[in-house]
């Protein structure tokens, strides 16, 4: 090689140019070749789609036996009838199923399209830059578009792109339109990929807009609670997943000094995202550091106790995940609210372009419940003012609408036992025993059952004497909220280009297991407790745990006998008994986002325009499983279809049967298990793994085992087998108090068998299910499925069979 | 003594005993302590045994700390010497995986706690706990055939056993340093990457260990013994092609099978002409700047850009992949401190640049005599100011560097490309400014030029006859 030359560019390194004196500049062209597939159609990943759906069985679970989308309906589709548009039961679930993804998808599209005008309005447009430590800094972003975004204005291309994708698949739902479950099910997937691309353009975008940390492993830990919220001040609250308003409040308080006479707190995501805004290393556009100054009052599912205790003075609504009575329920405790996006405008009048002073006036007079203002400057200053000004005249309302003693006493007196509350209770509280117990005096089984209610009010409906029961669970628990008080760490966005090289070795030697990635909200029974108890199981286990939105919030609520929560009792990296908050409900596209980088950084693979091969890579390699501990929404549907797709199984818990389908693999089929040996060609039979794609399990023991298990891969070495084994038998033995019934078909080599159960299990491998062994160099001589082979190159798909130079 | 099952699993390796849950601790800071695997022949080892010399951990006073020493016999068929510091490195994690009982450190510096749970569990002797050690190890390393542990907690004889072992160690370390390529015949191959970059195939020697830093030559040794058909691989070293640059035949061939052809030749010792593959995990880069014709490092903790302009990652998103990328290298830490490290490259004269703390990190392997010339960022954050600064510490590379291993002049140092007016002009009136009474570290510092560039002026200002 030439090296006195006055230029000189590196193989393989063709966009970095280095001439003497400096570096000079860094050509504009992606020097990576575009694959067979930038801005996949509808029907362009198809057959990638359908091999997922053949192997993973498609079992649906309809919440109604007709189709009433049509006139024509209801059509009753039980017992292979067919509509009269022809449709069966599988295709009219499948239908069901792309809307729901479609739903979900376009939530968090939409979030994206209104974040890109609001920032390119409030910032102008700004280079879209990562920092040093993140090359690859928009990995789901170039693996479906096949370009890399240089400045805001580029990622609309992505949601033009997205638009355009939703709009054909909404089409295709239209009745007399698809009708082949498979294809509905091919396109609630291509809906789920669409739904990570949207949540990457909504996450980057507000990460470089307001600077949040760029992969900060020592994201500070914040306050969590509704006793962080303090009495003294006026109380703004910012509800929902998106920050525009939220942060044009706290720019204001900060501008204007005010942040002695108000606090902000937020709920569900948008808490997330205020706590991030100004906390990261790059362009500075918003005050630095004020990320730190609101308050994360709590997760959604904590809403409606929240409201009821009295501490909001007004509540900002912006979009997804708002409970649709929030009116009402704010109505009735003089807590004014201010809509500040068109998704969410709850019938109130629309006064974007009146004076603020008016405005402020009508609310903290209570001339009107409510306001819309879509602007969201206008909105954060309105906020703050009300809040402030509206306390002292809430204080007469506020003792109002607080249960008194005699009022908690009357309501218990009122009841029944009739039980009809217990029937409708999700999380099947016995709320009679509950009032039994306080007629005898004793708070305490009210005070316990406080984290399992989910606070979806279906008791009062039900309640044939009219007893507010949520009001009997606030003033039962009325100290504990106004104390509550946790720590919990600020979202730290995605994982650093060097924190996956550093995992590289760990992965390979297998003292890292896997990627255990905790997913949505746990509104579901224990489903705080549950979510917390799972992530530390998987950190104790020294797997790379991540978390976001609500569950990162809700699992913020327990702390070990030290009385640390499992913020403070694990460091914050992508690493080993580390565990991570990425951020909100659209920092999920982070963890998509590492799995891509894993195979860009470990096997370099090309990932631009590239998804299936990615998608192949991750499913045959990367050891990851996600889980969704009581999500409800369309949009952990989308997220859990768009991670299926990108070849990350997911774990349920059993509500998610309201989803309406599962993909589950069949162990038995051995047909079903057959890859290519990307080496040479020849097909090759593997063991299950993973054995599901959607999967719900009963219980958290249940769906700890099977995450375990869903963390296997055929390429695993067997260092990594045995790690992985070691754990799922662990797991099992902890909770079921025996090892699995199918441990041995993930058994290929004797290196392969957990240390602890070497012994026991080659005998049973020999008596149980008749494998000859060579006790003497302790071998197998037949029984396994196949030969552990290290240098097995297994994929799905025919154009990665290598062919040699 | 009860039969007490113990928790054993991987889970509990990163438990920490807490002062509360203390029962008794070993070693650490406040008292001696030691670990020492040693190969015995097969006839002096009763299996499974465990003796204790001393006190029995019931008769300890609970919270208190003692001095600790543990020795491991090991036999079979396989075993040597060699893998004793294999075997004893595995203590730390196959210890750790008991629940109630903490590890940290190695050899002489071991610090163990054990936890309250072990007493509740019904636990009184020593023997509890290190009985199923033997089970772990065998089923762990199979060519262990026989094992007998001997638990020290006696003070005097802790304080004897130490110093023997003081001289294992020694002797050990020795051995190791002074082990190199031309003294064995057999390298190590691995293809444990291959699992998540399939064509990546890594060659171990004892003066190249393996660039992810976590296998050496004893490592890779160790592990062929337990499979020779595994991911750790024999590799027949044959003669060399290249002594200098370490191009092996066996290893071509080795590179052209793991790797499904992608490659066929691999180098071991140099950066430029099929350098060794680089997967994706490598602890740190090794960057060519050839505006200076030298060589820079940085680690993966260095958040900053390199005089290039170019921080880790972005050097490293280049690399990778199980791929041969000249001008860019992976290289574990380990290779620093090698006699053999880019001999072929000229070494550590070649060496132009180090991030900070990689170059304390292993400050031990760097030549002396170049370690006051080789720039950091406090020095150098661009190339101006390396040049500069090579030029200020007449580094190698200004005049050209002569390779050690050889002694023959690989680099011409630095030449002007292109003699432009202005440098020409700049030239006159430093000669006029001197009255041509040249000095060389002012040739240096005032018009950033060596002395042969300078010398390069002054022909190029003669042929056009300026000057005479």
């Amino acid at each position: 090689m030439a090296t006195n030359q006055g230029s000189f560019s590196v193989e393989d390194m063709k966009n970095v140019q280095i001439n003497i004196g400096a570096v000079v500049k860094e050509a504009d062209e992606w020097d990576q070749e575009m694959g067979p597939f930038p801005k996949p159609g509808v029907a362009t990943l198809r057959s990638w789609d359908h091999m997922i759906a053949n192997r993973y069985k498609i079992m649906y679970t309809p919440a109604d036996d007709t189709c009433t989308l049509c006139t024509y309906g209801p059509c009753d589709l039980t017992g292979n009838k067919r509509g009269a548009c022809g449709i069966d039961q599988a295709g009219a679930c499948g239908k069901i199923v792309l809307i729901a993804c479609l739903m979900g998808c376009c939530a968090h599209a939409a979030h994206g399209r209104h974040l890109y005008h609001w920032c390119m309005d409030k910032f102008g447009d700004m280079k879209f830059d990562m920092g040093d430590e993140i090359l690859v800094d928009s990995p789901l972003y170039q693996t479906i578009m096949g370009s890399k975004p240089k400045t805001f204005k580029d990622f609309n291309e992505g949601l033009y792109y997205l638009e355009e994708e939703v709009v054909q698949l909404l089409a295709a739902t239209h009745t007399g339109q698809e009708s082949a479950f498979i294809d509905f099910e091919s396109k609630a997937l291509h809906a789920g990929m669409l739904d990570l691309l949207g949540m990457e353009i909504c996450d980057m975008l507000q990460i470089v807009a307001y600077d949040m940390p760029r992969g900060a492993a020592d994201a500070p830990l914040i306050e969590i609670g509704m006793g962080t919220l303090d009495q003294n001040k006026g109380v703004l609250i910012a509800y929902g997943h998106n920050l525009a308003a939220g942060a044009e409040a706290m720019i204001y308080a900060e501008n204007n000094n005010l942040w002695d006479k108000v606090d902000i707190g937020g709920v569900c995501c948008t808490a997330h995202d205020l706590n991030r805004i100004g906390l990261g290393n790059g362009e500075l556009k918003v005050p630095k550091g004020i990320g730190t100054k609101p308050k994360v009052a709590g997760a959604m599912g904590w809403w409606r106790k929240m409201i009821r205790s009295g501490v909001m003075d007004c509540v900002m609504v912006d979009e997804q995940c708002v409970f649709c009575d929030v009116l009402a329920d704010a109505e009735k405790r003089k807590i004014p609210v201010i809509a500040t996006t068109d998704k969410i405008m709850l019938g109130l009048p629309d006064r974007t372009n009146d004076p603020i002073d008016a405005i402020v006036d009508d609310l903290v007079n209570f001339k009107m419940p409510g306001v819309a203002v879509l602007d969201p400057t206008k909105a954060g200053e309105i906020g703050i003012r009300v809040a402030i000004a509206v306390k002292p005249k809430r204080a007469e309302a506020k003792i109002q609408n607080l249960l008194t003693e005699e009022q908690f006493q009357e309501g218990i007196k009122k009841c029944t036992t009739c039980n009809e509350c217990a029937f409708v209770c999700p999380p099947h509280i016995r709320i009679s025993s509950l009032i039994g117990d306080a007629m005898k005096g004793n708070l305490l089984s009210f005070s316990n059952m406080y984290e399992v209610c989910v606070g979806c009010g279906k008791c009062e409906q039900s309640c044939p004497q009219g007893i507010n029961i949520l009001d009997l669970f606030e003033y039962a628990n009325r100290q504990y909220i106004k104390t509550q008080k946790f720590k919990m760490r600020a979202g730290r966005g995605p994982a650093r280009d060097t924190e996956i090289r550093a995992v590289g070795a760990p992965i390979v030697l297998g003292t890292i297991p896997g990627v255990i990635a905790l997913v949505g909200c746990s509104n579901y029974p224990n489903g705080t407790k549950e979510c917390y108890d799972i992530a530390k199981e998987f950190v104790d286990r020294g797997y790379i745990v991540v978390t976001s939105g609500c569950m990162a919030m809700d699992m913020s609520l327990y702390t070990d006998v030290d009385g640390k929560t499992i913020w403070e009792q694990y460091p914050g990296g992508f690493d080993g008994r580390n565990i991570c908050n990425t951020g909100s409900c659209v920092s999920n596209a982070n963890i998509g986002d590492a799995a891509i980088k894993v195979a860009t950084i470990f096997a370099h693979r090309n990932h631009r325009g590239n998804f299936d091969d990615i998608a192949d890579y991750i499913l045959n390699k990367v050891g990851a499983c996600g889980v969704a501990w009581g999500a409800y929404s369309q949009k952990a549907a989308s997220i859990a279809t768009g991670c299926n797709r990108l070849g990350i199984p997911v774990v349920v818990q059993p509500h998610s049967v309201m989803y309406r389908r599962t993909f589950i693999g069949r162990a038995d089929k051995p047909e079903d298990w057959m890859v290519i040996d990307a080496r040479d060609g020849k097909m090759q039979q593997i063991e299950p793994a993973p054995e599901a794609m959607l999967y719900i399990a009963e219980t958290k023991e249940e769906a700890m085992v099977e995450m375990a298990k869903l963390c296997f891969r055929p390429s695993d070495n067997s260092i990594g087998r045995s790690i992985k084994l070691t754990h799922y038998c662990d797991i099992s033995m902890k909770y079921c108090g025996k090892l699995p019934d199918d441990w041995h078909i993930f058994v290929r080599d004797t290196k392969d068998l957990p240390l602890v159960y070497k012994d026991q299990m080659m005998k049973e491998l020999e008596s149980k299910h008749g494998w000859t062994i060579d006790w003497k160099n302790k071998k197998f001589i037949s029984g396994p499925l196949r030969p552990a082979d290290v240098s097995f190159d297994p994929t799905n798909l025919a154009r990665k069979i290598r062919t040699k130079k | 003594m009860a039969d007490v099952k113990l928790d054993i699993s991987p889970m509990y390796e990163g438990e920490r005993i807490r002062k509360d849950d203390l029962w008794v601790e070993l070693g650490g800071p406040k008292a001696d302590g030691f670990e020492l695997s040693l190969a015995t022949p097969m006839d002096q080892i009763v299996d499974g045994r465990v003796t204790v010399i001393g006190p029995d951990l019931k008769d300890i006073k609970e919270g208190s700390t003692i001095p600790f020493g543990m020795i491991f016999k090991v036999g079979g068929e396989k075993i040597e010497k060699d893998l004793e510091s294999i075997i004893e490195r595995r203590n730390h994690a196959l210890l750790s995986y008991i629940s109630g009982l903490m590890h940290l450190n190695q050899r002489y510096d071991i610090w163990m706690r054990i936890g309250k749970s072990l007493q509740k569990k019904g636990v009184t002797s020593w023997v509890q706990i290190f009985t199923p050690v033997v089970d772990l190890y065998k089923a762990e390393m199979p060519f262990i055939e026989k094992m007998e542990i001997t638990i020290i907690t006696d003070p005097a004889r802790v304080k004897t056993e130490l110093a023997n072992a003081m001289a294992v160690y020694k002797t050990r370390d020795a051995r190791a340093k002074g082990l190199h390529d031309e003294d064995v015949d057999v390298f190590y191959g691995c293809t444990l990457c291959q699992a998540f970059a399939p064509t990546s195939a890594c060659v171990v020697t004892p003066d190249r260990p393996s660039l992810c830093g976590a296998i050496t030559w004893f490592d890779g040794r160790a592990a062929a013994k337990v499979d020779p058909e595994g991911p750790q691989f024999p590799i027949p070293k044959g003669t060399a092609v290249d002594a200098v640059t370490g191009e092996y035949e066996a290893i071509n061939d080795m590179a052209a099978k793991r790797s499904g052809g992608e490659y066929s030749v691999m180098k071991l010792y140099t950066f430029f002409d099929a350098p060794h593959t680089s997967c994706g995990c490598f602890e740190t880069i090794g960057f060519f700047m050839p505006e200076v014709d030298g060589i820079g490092l940085a680690d993966r903790d260095f958040k900053g850009a390199t005089p290039n302009g170019l921080p880790f990652s972005t050097m490293a998103g280049q690399t990778g992949g199980g791929k041969q990328v000249v001008g860019f290298l992976g290289m574990g830490i380990l290779y620093y401190f090698s006699p053999k490290f880019l001999q072929a490259d000229g070494g550590w004269r070649r060496i132009v640049w180090m991030s900070k703390g990689l170059k304390e990190r292993v400050k031990a392997g760097i030549d002396e005599d170049m370690m006051a010339k080789i720039a950091t960022e406090d020095d150098a954050k661009d190339i101006a100011a390396l040049k500069a600064f090579l030029l200020k510490v007449d580094h190698p590379v200004v005049n050209g560097v002569t390779r050690k291993v050889d002694n023959k002049k690989i680099t011409e140092g630095w030449k002007l490309e292109d003699i432009s007016d202005e440098i020409k002009e700049k030239v006159m009136a430093y000669i006029e400014k001197t009255g041509g009474d040249i000095n060389i570290d002012t040739v240096k510092s005032e018009l950033a030029l060596t002395e042969g560039q300078f010398m390069q002026v002054v022909e190029a200002l003669q042929a056009d006859g300026v000057l005479e």
